[in-house]
């Protein structure tokens, strides 16, 4: 959908509610001892192994090599480990990177939508939103894997739930129902204000032109 | 299918579905080999996933082309013939080629399969594309990005078969299919190995606040902070010459002709290509959207929206390239 789309307005302030959300399970779980974070990332592994085999066969394919991804706006980064089989998703301090085979820098926003298809690397690679450091042949290889399936975290975890996984579209619709009352309540407030200061600013631009 | 014949790029099924959505007629694509100009690490389909992106799309009635567009080995044909045998059983609506030994192959085995020329072949005259025309029969010659529009107009009164140009993407300012600097830095071949700067070749590096761009253990460009980056190839680099550095071949930048229909109609362009196998669903959703929206507003005679492409631009510029060059 492009930008100047109206119906791309709704979308893209549910996507800024999934994305906060994301985010504040993440810095929710960071105090956790790793014991207890490993877990829900193997889980993350899992379900892209059961969902999209391809893309998972495809990375287990390649000469072993670790990745770190690391989303400027949040306190940790994400080593994957792919190929020679198997692949392995952790999560370590930024102090703590090493020195991956490669590393991919962006805000969290950026890496969740490039993981999901959302949006282009290639772009976002242009416009410097995105770094990448090192060697670009797992990187490509990554993202060719991921962009080549529709990966969406929430529903794929909702299906791997099993019964609570039903939950989440019902989730989903009230976080964009309550989006829609706000800004419902917002134009209720402040529409006639607005609407008068948007008629005081035609007037004066009408007087600045004699 | 409108005013053109829109022609758009897959290096996923998932690009392709994308494609095929947001409103292409003809998505070209290739195998994850060395046969296709794109045989980039995870890209491509491969013959499972090429069958079901051909249902998908006849379905639909639209079309699938394959790009078997690189040089055959010598000595080693088998990839390039399995390509085209597996091209005709899967049922793609045609093959763009580039080899003439892969083009006698095809012309001689299946009968059906329509041969279309790829850029890669640089047919750029009259007698060039008669040659092909009649050596293999040919339908349609994918121009190279060296022409003008007149050029072209003048090129199709003298040509019978469809002509194809690219209106979007990446541009290649060397002569295509010909080009060796990559070869030389990598010892891997654009046209016969389908690796213009291949990934295991890229580094970048981090210089204080610059990025550096290396290709085969060479510095080939560094970027200041924010400054708009361009893909990692020689022909693009920055390089110092009598104490100055600059950009010796071309600037990162696309191609955007999107404004330009009306021109290409004129000169006698059957179809409008896309370039981007490489990039992701989003760029195809994004790109196909408003090419299928400019050739359908251009066949209303509507005005044509040109400004909304600039964010997926390499080097966040655009060009119109050859189309509307005033140096010869």
């Amino acid at each position: 959908m492009m930008d100047d789309d109206p119906r791309a307005e709704p979308e893209r302030d549910d996507r800024i509610l999934e994305t906060m959300a994301a985010r504040l399970a993440l810095l929710l779980a960071w105090p956790l001892p790793p014991a207890l974070l490993q877990p829900p990332l193997d889980l993350v592994m899992a379900i892209l192994k059961r969902r999209h085999p391809g893309a998972f066969e495809r990375l287990t394919e390649l000469p072993e090599a670790e990745i770190v991804v690391d989303p400027v706006d949040m306190p940790m980064a994400f080593r994957l480990r792919l190929g020679g089989g198997e692949m392995r998703l952790s999560v370590c301090r930024r102090d703590d990177i090493g020195e991956p085979a490669a590393l991919v820098r962006g805000n969290f926003a950026v890496l969740l939508d490039l993981m999901e298809g959302r949006t282009d690397g290639d772009a976002l690679f242009f416009s410097r939103e995105l770094t990448v450091i090192g060697d670009t042949s797992p990187v490509v290889a990554l993202r060719n894997a991921v962009d080549g399936e529709d990966i969406d975290m929430l529903a794929d975890i909702a299906a791997m739930l099993g019964p609570f996984g039903r939950l989440v579209r019902p989730a989903r619709g009230a976080a964009s129902r309550a989006r829609s009352s706000l800004v419902g309540l917002h134009d209720l407030l402040l529409g006639p204000a607005l609407r008068r200061v948007e008629g005081v600013e035609r007037r004066l631009t009408r007087l600045e032109g004699h | 299918m409108g005013a053109f014949e829109l022609i758009c790029p897959a290096g996923t099924l998932a690009s392709l579905k994308a494609a095929v959505d947001a409103g292409a007629d003809s998505v070209y694509c290739g195998f994850r080999d060395e046969t296709n100009a794109r045989n980039f690490p995870g890209l491509n389909f491969s013959r499972a996933e090429m069958r079901q992106g051909v249902e998908y799309a006849h379905a639909r009635g639209k079309k699938v082309f394959l790009a078997a567009n690189t040089y055959a080995a010598a000595g080693r044909f088998a990839p390039w013939k399995a390509a085209v045998d597996d091209a005709a059983a899967i049922g793609l609506d045609a093959v763009i080629l580039a080899d003439i030994g892969v083009l006698d192959y095809a012309a001689g085995r299946h009968d059906g399969l329509g041969l279309h020329l790829s850029v890669q072949a640089s047919a750029s005259n009259p007698d060039a594309i008669r040659f092909y025309q009649e050596a293999f029969g040919i339908r349609r010659v994918v121009l190279p990005r060296v022409l003008t529009t007149a050029d072209i107009a003048r090129l199709n009164q003298e040509v019978s078969i469809e002509t194809e140009v690219f209106v979007f993407g990446g541009m290649c300012p060397m002569a295509e299919g010909r080009c060796a600097l990559s070869s030389y830095v990598t010892g891997l071949s654009p046209n016969s190995q389908g690796v213009c700067s291949p990934a295991e070749h890229v580094r970048y590096e981090e210089r204080g606040t610059q990025m550096v761009s290396r290709l085969g253990g060479y510095t080939i460009n560094v970027f200041e902070k924010d400054e708009p980056a361009g893909y990692p190839t020689l022909c693009k680099g920055r390089f110092v010459a009598r104490g100055k550095t600059s950009y010796l071949f071309e600037e990162p930048t696309s191609l955007n002709a999107i404004g330009m229909l009306p021109e290409l109609k004129a000169a006698g362009v059957v179809a409008l290509k896309i370039e981007g196998r490489q990039r992701g669903r989003a760029y195809i959703q994004q790109v196909v959207s408003a090419h299928r929206a400019a050739i359908d507003a251009f066949g209303a005679g509507r005005a044509i929206a040109s400004d909304r492409l600039g964010a997926v631009t390499e080097g966040g510029r655009e060009t119109t390239g050859a189309y509307t060059k005033a140096w010869r």
